[in-house]
């Protein structure tokens, strides 16, 4: 099995409390649920021309994290790089009223925070097992066909 | 807070410093009630935060030397008035930022570092800009049937559009005279210049409106609005009276008061020609 990646472009958070939420999900992601096998694209340097970040995200799969229905993150990426794998959206997720509440402060966070980034962070890695999954499912096939191609036959190995 | 400020951080999210700056920015908006200018959504929507940028003292601050948020100000082409490179403060202070995307022990230095910097930056500048202003003025007394014209004696300059600036130093405070409070008679709205702002002289500085008309505050001065008189948003009544003491309009840090001064009418000279207007047009 080739390593696979999986990389995720997080909405950069200040318009919303949606925003930070998404960032403090991927972080969850990044740094303890999915470690080693995900890696953030930085979304302001990605936008400023980051080439290293779009061309991750052009050859390795990849997953927007989105704070409202701005989308910014999968518009970016779709527009900088290509189809992005899934989009999560934290508004469809929390609904549309929390996502959009606007942010004071870290300190001013609702107590049951750590539930909403626990529920987005969830789905993240939902999405991430789903990719590989998809990934590892193709490249079984693509294996087994290229067998039956070299064996010249079928695999029931009387052809 | 006389300043308003606005940060532009670059909010990135694959190194420490990115985080760090993110950080800076909530504590900044916590302390000194700045407002945080997003820098993807900028990108995909220059209305959001073009005017709030312009009008308003930028802080750039960038977690690394790629420094997306100073390239993000130059391309809108944002005039920064302070910026803030993370890495180079962690450098200088000999602490190294964590591989890790957390907030740590030394991160947090870090972070007391540029905000301690920043605030005393702040209070520095907010102290430098406190105009030095008479406790009590000399006025010189003009009447007309049951109307009363002030006008102070020392220090003051007149323009033609009845507005005075005293000055100090390189700090000026600006208002309209007696002349055309008794004109418009009872003040009921001030409409304030934006603090900030860069205003050249005889450019509009905010209006004063009374049921009789309103009125254009013409500046004496050019240079930057650093102050307002606030209690007039409450108050504007100040105005009528005593337009040269509590109804003051705003403070001014001058660029050019030599050149301006060419322009402006003294005491002697304003004085009469008040007078022929008050006699002309019998207020």
């Amino acid at each position: 099995m080739k390593e696979t990646k999986v990389g995720i472009v997080s909405c950069s958070g200040e318009e919303c409390l949606g925003g930070t939420i998404s960032r403090l999900a991927t972080r969850k992601v990044l740094e303890k649920l999915r470690m080693g096998e995900t890696v953030t694209i930085c979304l302001p340097l990605f936008i400023a021309g980051g080439e290293e970040e779009r061309l991750f995200a052009k050859v390795f799969p990849t997953i927007a994290v989105d704070g409202c229905s701005k989308l910014c993150a999968m518009r970016a990426t779709e527009k900088y790089s290509g189809k992005v794998n899934a989009v999560i959206n934290v508004a469809e997720i929390l609904g549309e009223e929390i996502a959009l509440s606007e942010l004071v402060s870290l300190k001013e966070l609702p107590e049951n925070y750590e539930e909403m980034v626990d529920k987005v962070a969830n789905e993240i890695c939902r999405k991430i097992d789903k990719i590989i999954s998809d990934i590892l499912t193709k490249e079984a096939l693509e294996e087994l066909e290229s067998e039956g191609k070299s064996s010249g036959g079928c695999c029931c190995g009387s052809c | 807070m006389d300043k308003n400020y606005v940060v532009l951080p670059c909010n990135g999210l694959d190194k420490c410093a990115g985080c760090i700056t993110r950080e800076i920015a909530l504590i900044l908006k916590e302390k000194i009630s700045c407002e945080i200018i997003c820098p993807v959504f900028y990108r995909v929507a220059d209305a959001r935060y073009n005017k709030l940028a312009n009008e308003n003292q930028l802080i750039v601050i960038d977690g690394c030397n790629t420094r997306c948020a100073t390239r993000l100000a130059s391309e809108k082409n944002l005039k920064v008035y302070k910026k803030v490179n993370v890495s180079e403060v962690a450098q200088k202070n000999n602490i190294t930022l964590s591989k890790e995307l957390k907030v740590g022990e030394d991160e947090k230095r870090v972070i007391e570092i540029i905000i301690n910097e920043l605030l005393q930056e702040n209070q520095n500048t907010s102290k430098d800009l406190e105009i030095k202003f008479p406790e009590t003025l000399d006025y010189e007394i003009y009447k007309k049937d049951k109307f009363i014209f002030r006008l102070p004696k020392n220090g003051f300059y007149f323009n033609e559009n009845d507005c005075w600036v005293y000055v100090d130093g390189n700090l000026a405070r600006i208002g309209v005279t007696d002349y055309v409070q008794q004109s418009l008679s009872d003040i009921m709205f001030f409409n304030p210049p934006t603090v900030g702002n860069e205003i050249s002289q005889f450019d509009e500085v905010g209006t004063i409106e009374s049921g009789k008309a309103v009125f254009e505050i013409i500046s004496p001065v050019s240079g930057k609005i650093v102050r307002i008189n606030e209690k007039l948003l409450e108050s504007p009544e100040y105005i009528n009276e005593n337009p040269y003491e509590k109804g003051w309009i705003a403070d001014i840090e001058l660029s050019d008061f030599e050149s301006d001064k060419m322009l402006l009418l003294t005491f002697d000279e304003y004085f009469e020609k008040m007078k022929r207007k008050v006699d002309e047009f019998h207020v």
